[in-house]
């Protein structure tokens, strides 16, 4: 295996997929190069200032922070349709 | 032989990919070593007992499929979330002794040695 592509279309804490795939690339990461791509509403995890404690999830901007070999990229005509190209956007993505 | 390996994210029955998956793995048992990471809601499906009355019963084509060379495999933290527990020998009560609960890091296994890998989720 020389890479690993894993490609998130789902809002980052509407559902377990998220969390799921992060888990999934951090441990790809002993195997190869990880890149993490967000399209549709995945584009939401690239924003900066999460706070998922009330949800009662972890953060997962954290998980980013915490595994910098995971190259994170963003759709920007997806970012673009949802409006997000003005907010502020993890620096890492 | 070449090694293929299928993702399943999905329980039984509230999608067609648990159905999709068995028929990908049997028909390519007849010439790929075939791997299933079960992964999220994916660890429902060889829960033992299933009745439905008008499918398929996922639980036995899964356990059909690891009996006749497939490596069947369900996420441990996924299981663990859902109520499955996994003994010392990594088998499971709910599920058939063909069928074992293992680390996410037997995912990134699979995938490493994999000439093929179909992941199928919603």
């Amino acid at each position: 295996m020389r890479s690993i592509f894993y490609l998130l279309d789902a809002a980052p804490y509407g559902s377990e997929k998220a969390f799921g795939l992060l888990n999934a690339a951090i441990v790809s990461l002993a195997k190869g190069g990880v890149t993490v791509g967000l399209y549709g509403d995945g584009a939401y995890l690239a924003l900066a200032g999460q706070n998922s404690k009330p949800l009662g999830m972890p953060n997962l901007a954290d998980l980013i922070y915490a595994y910098l070999d995971i190259k994170v990229v963003a759709h920007e005509p997806s970012l673009f349709e949802r409006g997000l190209m003005g907010e502020a956007l993890i620096e890492l993505v | 032989m070449k090694t293929l390996t299928i993702v399943l994210t999905d329980g039984p029955y509230i999608s067609e990919y648990a159905d999709i998956a068995y028929k990908i793995a049997r028909a390519a048992l007849k010439h790929y070593q075939v791997n299933i990471f079960l992964y999220l809601d994916g660890v429902h499906v060889p829960k033992s007992g299933q009745k439905p009355a008008m499918f398929a019963n996922i639980g036995e084509l899964f356990e059909d499929l690891a009996r006749d060379g497939a490596t069947i495999r369900a996420c441990i933290r996924c299981a663990a979330a859902r109520g499955y527990r996994a003994k010392e020998d990594q088998s499971c009560q709910d599920y058939s002794e063909v069928i074992k609960i293992t680390s996410i890091y037997e995912l990134a296994e699979m995938l490493s040695l994999s000439d093929k890998v179909i992941t199928l989720s919603r």
